[in-house]
């Protein structure tokens, strides 16, 4: 767990896990261009993503891509955060349903 | 080797997420934990998955007469190191119309723990996030379930535990 708030601890490296979030599977060369950076630097703190286990890499053809994993994250959320939101998380759910079965009887009622 | 391995895009179908967890347990239990349906339970929103595990054969995730989640087929059978499935998510319409995508189990034996990677591809470019949204949550259960025996409740973690079946 060390090894992932170290890794978050630097901006740039949140950078590359935003750009990552907003589209997964990037290959080095696509990040290096959404970044202000040599290909070096782009390399050298996703090495340190890596070692943190919050990027993983898979080959599709000649390609190595870049995924954002979002697991040690939810580790941390499991936690920590779990028992403030259980209320809050049943609350929501309930009222999704109550949403959602409200506006399934109005759907029923404009078919007819 | 794993590392090596190349997917493909099949049918335009590009999207793929990869979710990688460590595990302290060994390649065995932590199979064993995957294929069995009263683990399964435990940690995937309390619903349990059915199969013969054959290359080959259908499974089947559900809780019977309440919900179905999700469907397939086991498409390689390499216990206990890999396991490919056919995915066809069933929870909702929307998902529904999402078709078919595929779901790779990865275990790799690393010291006295194990990596399991799951790589959920063959999605469409525009696939609903619920389809590999899960994931995380439940690799965070079975890790809590493996190592401590105890199940995670975090919020809906156990969705459809209590529901009769």
């Amino acid at each position: 767990m060390d090894e992932v708030f170290k890794a978050l601890a630097d901006p740039t490296r949140r950078e590359l896990l935003d750009r990552l979030f907003e589209q997964d599977g990037q290959t080095l060369s696509a990040l290096e261009e959404r970044l202000p950076m040599s290909r070096f630097g782009v390399m050298k703190h996703l090495k340190v993503l890596e070692g943190a286990g919050l990027v993983t890499t898979r080959k599709r053809g000649r390609e190595k891509l870049h995924f954002l994993n979002p697991v040690p994250i939810r580790l941390i959320h499991d936690r920590w955060v779990s028992k403030y939101a259980e209320p809050w998380a049943s609350a929501l759910s309930e009222l999704k349903k109550d949403l959602e079965s409200s506006e399934n009887e109005e759907n029923e009622e404009d078919e007819r | 080797m794993n590392d090596e391995q190349a997917y493909t895009v099949v049918g335009g179908r590009g999207a793929m997420t990869v979710f990688e967890i460590y595990i302290k347990t060994t390649p065995e239990r932590l199979w064993e934990a995957i294929t069995s349906e009263q683990m399964r339970k435990r940690y995937s929103f309390g619903v349990g998955t059915v199969s013969d595990w054959s290359e080959g054969s259908e499974y089947k995730a559900a809780v019977p007469g309440v919900v179905e989640i999700a469907g397939g087929k086991n498409l390689e059978v390499d216990p206990p190191r890999r396991l490919v499935q056919s995915f066809t998510a069933l929870w909702s319409e929307d998902v529904r119309r999402e078709g078919e995508s595929r779901v790779t189990w990865e275990i790799e034996p690393v010291g006295t723990s194990c990596r399991l990677r799951v790589t959920h591809d063959q999605l469409s470019e525009t696939a609903n996030n619920e389809l590999y949204g899960g994931w995380p949550m439940i690799l965070s259960g079975l890790k809590t379930l493996l190592e401590t025996g105890e199940d995670l409740d975090t919020p809906g973690s156990l969705r459809y535990s209590g529901a009769a079946g």
